[in-house]
């Protein structure tokens, strides 16, 4: 219930991400293209001596435009021993999850319903809970 | 109580890792009083601990076993492999309990009584087990004691090595941090270069990096292991499969002591197990079989273990059979692998190695232990995913060696960094065989439909784009010429080349795994971090050979060939030949060249008798730059190494790669080159790396060389004898050095003149004939060297 959330904006729209699966937020300044991967994949960062994977996490979700940030901040996730920075239009604090996710009828639109878990009531209104492990695995994995 | 548990568990495990070879030794030699002490231990261990934790099934095992091996200390019973046999069900259940306590499962009954059971010999002995305790509790004490101090005098090296156990996440910690704290110095030490000379900050931060390096290597040494883990389970495998095959197998080991990374040795448990089975049932005999053939009816699997470099090399004999090569080749014909004439031209060599093709099994009957579908071709390339190789050579009727190589750890690899469009990449110089350059006169390009195929050493191989793999440029934009070529040879023999931008530097590099989403691309084996901290891909050269058809399509089978003449040409010395800037062809040491560079012209600054070249942000001194002119645009530098300075030499181009095997000529009227030989019938000097270095390299630090002092005006000294001196690291003393020097080197013809002055002497006859008056003859020179190095040494100690 009092599940402690990022909240974040993905495509310019409020999402948040759960906290506990946060280790940081950072923010990245070099990121190294890695050729033959799919656009949501945007490259590898450098975080002390671990290597990220970035996720653009518009392009993740399967939207076209791709995130559009200013101090291209990231929330550092590990899956499965692997680190990844999800990189979102804007973070901003920890806050806390007022309802359950839920689903809401008619969906939350193309990629979207895919990519979040539901939708959850914040201080800040409703917002769509992420599901982060949909996010790595990128848009067309989900289609198939 | 958790905690008392898991250790619990632990050592039962080490225990039972112990024990399983004490037992078949013990097998082996009944009357070997110590097994059976060991084994006896055991299980009076585990009965004990049982108590103390309440596992009445476990502790009813162990009482069983241990009754029984009480039995057999005090003579009352001889051990013989039925007992063997109980004993190791009852092991094998206590390991599958110390399992199922670690696991928290319940423990079941299975059937305990049955095993308990099988340990009688006859019932009687049961029926006394109570009087027998009473009296065995008693001489355990006795007879353990004995053993420790009798055995303690006879193994003293093998010492009780201090241990603690760690989680291994601990160590990943400690390892992630020291890699941290790498790349923080090297922060550190650029921001420093940028400061400028500190002398005070300098000599401490050298320190620092000092300690760190060897930190680095402790901590990298934390993962290692002895092999004596993957050995100390092998020979009760050995045991279990020889008895079901009706085979008898003795199992050595050699170099248990060498270490290897613990996920490694994990790794190559699987293929090892393998092949031993393979050698047990296809490779030894039956007894009857080896009578026969006039063997000792127990065969022999032998396990040697070296290290060398970063390399360990693992070679697993067996005494059996050999490889039935024809059988080999009948069955790779009829499974359709190869046709006749394909065969008939391999080398033995190759037709041995065709065991490892997939698809291929040479036992006719299925048995319950090997040819079960799971062939050679698994186990190589297992061996090859964790950066290895395998290859087999085998005699018939005597025997078969299987030869691993594993690079010691998985996580560092030796790679070559190259440069494509604007990315660096990491590529293991395992598959690499040879770089050339895209203009060198001896590469021709040539294409067939839209393949590129490149000419290089009479070689025709297909020729593969960096850029278009990754997808940076397309193969009709690609301007060959200007690429680097590297030739990749992989593992199933297949040459091909992948052209670069630029090949950068050859290092080790810790290689982290990628994230799944990157695995998919097929291209990539890992990652790494470059000193500056930023990301660099590792290539992932076999799959990518694979997706673009490089492998099994033109099949170089002229190359074996090929090596097999290098290795009988073993004396000749490699060295680089080259065009210098006057155009004129030199070859220089393959040994001193480090790599080669290509810069810009703009990057080298000649100013009188100073000319430095910047690499990579770093100032080196320049040679070679006085025979021509510096060429407009990009130049191109050997650089050299002697082992502790570098310095670099212009060169017109690179050429080729050749093997001297003529005499080299000396000349005395150029000091440059240490003498003239024939390179493919032409003349070719080469250049002197120790008058290079010694004419742009401030004189070494004097206080450290010994001092030699030569004939004075002897032209043969100064030219022939000096040289010599000085690389076997003594400085000539000059005429008006009063000191005394180390040595002296006279000509015996001279007589005993300035012998004084120096604490030794060496006299040098003009006659190859023995005077038997200690002189050497003047141009033998591993004598002379000899002498040099026997003093050099004596003096330092």
């Amino acid at each position: 219930m009092n599940e402690l959330l990022l909240m974040c904006t993905i495509a310019g729209r409020r999402a948040a991400i759960p906290a506990v699966e946060v280790q940081s937020v950072i923010e990245v300044e070099n990121i190294t293209p890695i050729p033959g991967t799919p656009d949501f994949i945007l490259g590898l960062t450098a975080l002390r001596s671990q290597a990220l994977t970035v996720i653009d996490c518009s392009l993740a979700i399967g939207l076209e435009q791709a995130c559009t940030s200013k101090d291209q901040r990231a929330a550092v996730v590990d899956i499965d021993g692997h680190l990844y920075a999800l990189l979102v239009d804007e973070a901003h604090d920890v806050g806390e999850a007022k309802s359950e996710p839920v689903a809401v009828p008619g969906g939350f639109g193309e990629g979207w319903q895919r990519a979040a878990r539901g939708m959850v009531e914040t201080d800040g209104g409703p917002t769509l809970l992420v599901d982060i492990e949909h996010l790595v695995s990128g848009p067309l994995r989900q289609a198939a | 109580m958790d905690e008392l548990l898991a250790d619990f568990v632990a050592e039962t495990r080490e225990m039972l890792e112990q024990s399983g070879s004490e037992l078949v030794a013990w097998e082996a030699d009944p009357s070997d009083r110590k097994r059976i002490d060991t084994i006896f231990r055991f299980v009076h261990t585990v009965k004990g601990n049982c108590g103390f934790f309440d596992f009445p099934q476990l502790e009813k095992l162990s009482h069983a076993a241990e009754d029984a091996l009480a039995e057999c200390r005090a003579g009352r019973r001889e051990p013989d492999s039925a007992l063997v046999t109980a004993v190791l069900a009852i092991i094998d259940r206590i390991s599958e309990m110390t399992d199922a306590i670690e696991a928290g499962e319940e423990l079941g009954t299975g059937n305990d009584d049955a095993l308990i059971a099988a340990l009688d010999a006859d019932a009687e002995v049961e029926m006394q087990s109570d009087v027998a305790i009473i009296d065995e509790e008693v001489e355990i004490a006795a007879p353990a004691n004995d053993t420790q101090t009798e055995a303690a005098p006879k193994t003293p090296a093998k010492g009780v090595q201090r241990s603690i156990r760690l989680p291994v996440d601990l160590l990943d910690e400690v390892m992630k941090g020291v890699s941290d704290m790498v790349l923080a110095r090297n922060d550190l030490a650029r921001r420093l270069r940028e400061a400028g000379e500190q002398p005070a900050i300098d000599g401490p931060f050298e320190r620092l990096s000092a300690i760190l390096a060897d930190v680095r290597t402790s901590i990298t040494r934390m993962r290692m292991q002895r092999l004596e883990h993957l050995f100390s389970s092998l020979p009760r495998l050995v045991r279990d499969l020889s008895n079901e095959l009706g085979k008898q197998v003795m199992v050595d080991f050699e170099g248990s002591e060498v270490e290897l990374d613990r996920e490694m040795i994990e790794m190559v448990r699987d293929p090892l197990t393998h092949i031993i089975r393979n050698a047990i049932d296809h490779g030894i005999e039956t007894p009857a079989q080896r009578l026969k053939n006039d063997k000792r009816e127990i065969g022999l699997l032998k396990f040697a273990a070296r290290q060398s470099g970063n390399q360990i090399s693992l070679v697993i004999t067996d005494d059996g059979n050999g490889i039935n090569v024809e059988r080999v080749c009948e069955k790779a014909i009829a499974n359709g692998l190869y046709s006749r004439s394909e065969i008939d031209k391999m080398s033995d060599k190759q037709r041995e190695n065709l065991i490892f093709e997939p698809g291929l099994s040479t036992a006719e009957q299925v048995s319950s232990v090997s040819g079960r579908g799971v062939g050679m071709d698994v186990v190589r390339s297992n061996i090859e995913r964790v950066g290895g190789s395998i290859e087999v050579s085998s005699k018939p009727g005597e025997g078969t060696s299987f030869h691993l190589q594993l690079p010691l750890t998985l996580s560092i690899i030796a790679a070559l960094t190259v440069g494509s469009g604007d990315q660096r990449y990491a590529i293991p110089r395992s598959y690499v065989e040879e770089i050339v350059f895209g203009n060198s006169s001896h590469v021709e390009f040539a294409q067939a439909g839209d393949r590129r195929l490149v000419t290089f050493r009479d070689k025709r191989v297909p020729c593969l784009s960096l850029g278009e793999v990754m997808g940076s440029e397309t193969n009709g934009e690609c301007d060959w010429t200007s690429k680097t070529l590297i030739l990749v040879r992989l593992a199933s023999d297949d040459v091909f080349a992948l052209a670069v931008d630029r090949v950068f530097d050859h290092e080790d590099v810790v290689v982290k795994p990628i994230a799944p989403a990157i695995m998919e691309t097929r291209l990539y084996a890992g990652t790494t971090l470059l000193d500056d901290g930023r990301p660099m891909m590792l290539i992932d050269l076999p799959s990518i050979a694979q997706m673009r058809g490089m492998v099994g399509g033109v099949r170089t089978k002229s190359t074996i060939a090929e090596k097999a003449e290098k290795v009988m040409k073993s004396k000749a010395v490699p060295v680089m030949l080259f065009a210098g800037l006057d155009g004129r062809h030199r070859a220089v040491r393959l040994e001193l060249v480090r790599r080669i560079d290509t810069i810009s012209r703009d990057a080298i600054d000649i100013e009188g008798d100073r000319a430095q070249a910047v690499i990579d942000g770093e100032i080196m001194t320049l040679a070679g730059h006085d025979t021509g002119p510096l060429p407009d645009g990009r130049c191109r530098l050997l650089r050299l190494s002697d082992g502790e300075h570098e310095l670099v030499y212009a060169v017109k181009e690179v050429l080729d790669a050749a093997d001297v095997t003529e005499d080299v000529v000396p000349s005395e009227a150029d000091t440059a080159i240490e003498g003239v030989t024939l390179i493919g019938g032409k003349p070719i000097p080469l250049l002197d790396g120790h008058a290079v270095f010694s004419r742009y390299r401030a004189t070494k630090k004097v206080e450290h060389t010994l001092t030699c002092r030569i004939p004075e005006g002897s032209e043969w000294a100064r030219t022939i004898l000096e040289p010599l001196v000085q690389a076997a690291g003594y400085r000539i003393a000059g005429e008006d050095d009063d000191v005394e020097a180390d040595l002296a080197i006279a000509l015996a013809e001279d007589g005993e003149v300035l012998t004084g002055g120096a604490r030794e002497t060496i006299r040098l006859r003009p006659e190859p004939e023995d005077a038997g008056d200690d002189t050497i003859y003047r141009y033998d020179r591993d004598g002379l060297l000899a002498a040099l190095k026997r003093i050099r040494t004596g003096r330092a100690a």
